[in-house]
């Protein structure tokens, strides 16, 4: 007996009014995190609570654009008209000063072998911003010049 | 303070990716006839309450516990279900143990059943479901459906362990090849334990790598299989469990333990876990788990473990983790040998959740095999004596950790 569950018709309601001055920042192309004041810790998307310590970040830090490539995995997905399967690098990306990795896309030109954990990547920002997560197309891959590399990526 | 818990008895049924024969409570009534029959002596009169779980909404079926008590033998008798997604099997030992240990007047022997039966519903739409909560806040707070489902094909059970096993390779340097030894481990020892899914005897590391990626770097051939099936165990107090079998195996420790949520975090906000191979819940469960069991060094002291390990990458992290091996050296064991059967150190002789993954169940058939390890009754019974053996279970967005440390003489210290 077939059956469906028809999930787009659930109505969760959120609370994401903590997150209004972190995207209307996104549209101004500007990236912040929220910190705790108890642990120090800086979450970017901001949170409401931070687990640890059970009180409200309150403070805005602003962070830079770029980030590391915290870890990687490899989709592959065919496409519904061509038949074709793209191979298609989806990363966590934790941003430079902030302690939350956040699961984001690459430039879709990045060829997928290149991908390593602790690339270097910056923000790609989309042409029409919105105020929404989307305003982050994606993360361009920047030059690598530390010394390590080479004994470190495989 | 408790009382000590004793393990009479464990049982399993057949497990196959369609067990089309059998309906869910008889798939149910299959291990725990099997139970029964490891422990001679008990009657269901003897059983005084019932502990059950398995994964919701993976099989499409509401509240099966309700219309198949007569199948477990449960009528008139206290029940219980509990679930926790794919820790399930770990959380209901555990609180088979807790029914027990309470020790509540006429509550000494517990039956804890879990089961999956996954081949009548669909994983995809119980997942989906599962994580629907989470996602549909991405949604609110800019990113399409179409995206959405693009970024979480990585982001399901397979995704998180692609994210562990890319970080665990980068950690150890090691290749798909280290992956693939672990995986033609499993499935010969699977080969030799009748209720096991994928049973391959005669698999090279050769044939794992020719086959196809499904989430880089794992291929289609380490993956877990999905499997019906079932399985029991029997809990009783130190006293009567000799009465039951020949070899009682006392629960010393249990733990369960739970971490950040993995991939997307509350509410969208990202994971607080930068290393998604820095398992911090294991360690947590097993530093509670060996401190209750009396346990200060538990490479020298366990014989023998089963972790829940879906992906070959997760079973080198989850030894290493518990504490058995060194971090970064679980590779290394595997290629010497130390883990195999006959092994210093041998893990998931039963094939582990590698060979045979029926989800609600996968989490308490590993405490259940290293009880029967202890017993001398397990199928593919390693040739030394196991005194001390773990079972662990991992599952969840949350990264809950389950374990339980079993003995074959009770502990005492710290009652």
């Amino acid at each position: 007996m077939p059956g469906n569950w028809y999930l787009a018709s659930y109505n969760y309601k959120f609370n994401i009014s903590h997150n209004s001055h972190f995207l209307k920042k996104l549209k101004d192309k500007k990236v912040v995190g929220n910190q705790c004041s108890g642990c120090n810790r800086v979450f970017f998307p901001p949170r409401l609570v931070c687990g640890k310590c059970l009180v409200k970040p309150d403070q805005w830090v602003d962070l830079r654009e770029t980030g590391k490539v915290a870890t990687f995995a490899i989709v592959y997905l065919k496409d519904s008209e061509t038949g074709e399967i793209q191979e298609k690098p989806t990363v966590l990306v934790h941003q430079d000063g902030s302690d939350t990795a956040i699961i984001t896309q690459l430039n879709p030109e990045v060829d997928f072998k290149d991908t390593y954990v602790g690339m270097p990547v910056k923000i790609h920002w989309a042409e029409n911003r919105t105020g929404g997560l989307m305003d982050i197309e994606y993360y361009d891959v920047l030059e690598d010049d530390a010394e390590d590399m080479n004994s470190t990526k495989d | 303070m408790g009382r000590q818990v004793a393990i009479a008895s464990a049982g399993f049924s057949e497990h196959a990716s369609k067990r089309s024969d059998v309906n869910m409570a008889e798939l149910v009534s299959e291990a725990v006839e099997d139970c029964l029959k490891n422990a001679p002596g008990v009657e269901f009169d003897d059983i005084d309450a019932f502990v059950n779980g398995n994964m919701p909404a993976f099989e499409g079926s509401n509240l099966p516990e309700l219309w198949m008590t007569d199948w477990m033998g449960a009528r008139n008798k206290p029940l219980l279900r509990v679930t926790t997604g794919g820790t399930t099997g770990g959380t209901v030992a555990i609180a088979g143990y807790y029914t027990v240990a309470a020790g509540l007047p006429k509550v000494d022997t517990v039956l804890a059943i879990a089961f999956e039966q996954q081949s009548q519903g669909d994983t995809s739409v119980g997942l989906g479901s599962v994580a629907y909560g989470e996602i549909s806040v991405l949604n609110t707070m800019g990113i399409p459906y179409d995206q959405l489902s693009r970024l979480l094909s990585a982001g399901a059970a397979i995704g998180v362990a692609a994210y562990q096993a890319t970080n665990y390779m980068r950690k150890t340097h090691i290749t798909e090849e280290d992956l693939a030894r672990v995986v033609v481990q499993n499935r010969r020892n699977a080969a030799k334990t009748w209720w096991t899914h994928l049973k391959m005897p005669d698999l090279t590391i050769e044939e794992v790598l020719d086959t196809p990626y499904i989430s880089y770097p794992l291929r289609y051939g380490m993956v877990c299989p999905a499997s019906d099936g079932a399985c029991a165990m029997l809990f009783t107090t130190e006293e009567k469990a000799k009465g039951m079998c020949d070899i009682p195996v006392y629960v010393n420790g249990v733990a369960s333990v739970a971490n950040e949520t993995a991939v997307l975090g509350y509410d969208g906000s990202g994971s607080g876990q930068i290393d998604p191979s820095d398992q911090l819940g294991a360690m947590k469960s097993s530093e509670l788990a060996y401190y209750q069991a009396g346990i200060s060094f538990p490479r020298k002291e366990i014989d023998y473990a089963e972790v829940y390990s879906p992906f070959p990458n997760q079973e080198l992290m989850w030894v290493e983790k518990l504490g058995l091996f060194e971090e970064t050296t679980a590779p290394k064991m595997y290629e010497t040998g130390v883990t195999s059967l006959k092994g210093e150190l041998p893990i998931n002789c039963s094939g582990g959740v590698n060979a045979t993954n029926a989800i609600g169940a996968s989490a308490m058939e590993r405490p259940a095999e290293a009880a029967l390890q202890i017993m001398g009754k397990a199928d593919n019974q390693v040739p030394k004596t196991v005194h001390t053996s773990i079972g662990h279970g991992w599952g969840g967005s949350l990264n809950l950790c389950t374990l339980m440390v079993m003995s074959d003489e009770p502990q005492r210290k710290w009652r």
